[in-house]
């Protein structure tokens, strides 16, 4: 059980692909304009992540490992179309924010390298849940990283508009110099974090 | 291990085909309905839309590129009728290049007066915050009241948005060249 814990947390923070391993950096600077489109393109890839993840676990001992790279991309492209092909039909306004970016979450590295590195190795319950820990982790930096560009930006959160009109709004931040920024910022605040965790741990050990 | 890959991307192509065979029907359906609902904002007081399709010899074109273009734009005509059945005017699509690709803008024309009532942007890629504020009223505002014997033109009797030169001019452009087509398909055909 515990296992099983450790397995969906890891994406969360240890492990978060964003602002820990920094894989799939593109979509993350790409769409986090919005808060919205943050959660969305995150939902999305989790989606995605959980489902290739799923299968290629109850594949991983008929795919020959030749052939397992074309194997994955192919389940993965399988997966990615129907997200894409159900956000047109049900969520059309999302769909047209998010356009372009939801085809490359087939080659987004995340997906794949959940694949390669965890699900063709482990159970299926254990690659759901890396595949949900790991989804949920990318969702949730997405969402911080589109909600202070949001607010910064254009001075609303969520689609609300928070700031007084005619109030000066940081133009930069809605610009592609604005998520390297903000992902700067968000990384130095994780690592600031992640070393006072560390310095405690140590210190209880001592005594 | 050729099998084994076969069989994944077959399973694949099927549950794709099936998927889409759904999808795409919905998808037509919110993208007609989209368009519909655009051209009622554009025409007020609009409560059908009638699509205007003219065949290309009705406009006596023999040359066969122009013919092709010509039916492109006349699929583009929407005619908008009041709950009277009055007409009260009718929508064309127009496209200009803007700064991240096309601008596809809906431009909504008085039935009496050719005079343009609205335009509403329908789609474009402009850079968020500065080339995106083409979608503001107060930028899309200035096309109201004009026909085709004005210029149309940014610096002229169209401001530009502060520092958004190229994504002001794609709009213009979209106006002034579907309003052209527009009014000859439109007022042509009769």
């Amino acid at each position: 059980m515990a296992r099983l814990w450790k397995n969906f947390a890891n994406g969360l923070w240890n492990e978060n692909p964003t602002f820990r391993i920094m894989i799939g950096l593109c979509p993350v600077l790409a769409v986090t304009t919005s808060a919205k489109n943050g959660v969305g393109m995150g939902l999305a890839t989790t989606f995605v992540l959980i489902c290739s993840s799923a299968l290629i676990s109850l594949l991983r001992k008929v795919i020959p490992d030749k052939v397992r790279i074309p194997a994955y991309i192919v389940v993965i492209a399988t997966f990615v179309t129907i997200v894409d092909l159900f956000m047109n039909a049900y969520l059309p306004d999302l769909h047209q924010v998010l356009g372009l970016f939801i085809p490359l979450i087939v080659v987004n590295c995340i997906v794949l390298g959940r694949a390669e590195a965890f699900a063709s190795k482990n159970s299926l319950i254990s690659s759901i849940l890396d595949g949900l820990g790991m989804g949920l982790g990318f969702t949730w930096a997405l969402t911080v990283l589109g909600a202070v560009r949001e607010l910064l930006g254009s001075g609303s959160l969520f689609g609300y508009q928070l700031a007084a009109d005619g109030a000066t709004t940081i133009g930069i931040m809605s610009l592609p110099p604005g998520a390297f920024i903000t992902l700067g910022i968000l990384m130095a605040f994780m690592n600031m974090i992640a070393a006072r965790q560390k310095k405690r741990a140590t210190k209880e050990v001592r005594p | 291990m050729v099998v084994v890959l076969s069989v994944i991307a077959m399973v694949s192509a099927a549950v794709l085909s099936l998927v889409y065979g759904k999808a795409s029907v919905i998808i037509e359906e919110n993208a007609a309905r989209a368009l519909e609902s655009s051209v009622l904002e554009v025409l007020p007081g609009t409560s059908t839309v009638n699509i205007i399709r003219r065949s290309p010899d009705e406009l006596g074109v023999d040359d066969p590129k122009e013919m092709r273009e010509k039916e492109q734009r006349t699929t583009l005509i929407y005619q908008g009728v009041d709950d009277q059945g009055q007409i009260v005017g009718y929508a064309f699509v127009g496209e200009g290049n803007g700064y991240g690709g096309a601008v596809r803008v809906l431009v909504g024309v008085d039935e009496n007066t050719d005079q343009i009532l609205n335009v509403k942007i329908l789609n474009h890629a402009e850079t968020p915050g500065l080339g995106s504020r083409i979608e503001e009223e107060g930028f899309r505002s200035q096309f109201a009241g004009k026909t085709v014997q004005d210029p149309i033109a940014i610096n002229q009797d169209i401001d530009i948005i502060s520092g958004a030169t190229i994504s002001s001019r794609a709009v213009a452009d979209a106006v002034r060249s579907g309003l052209q087509d527009a009014v000859a398909v439109y007022r042509g055909g009769e």
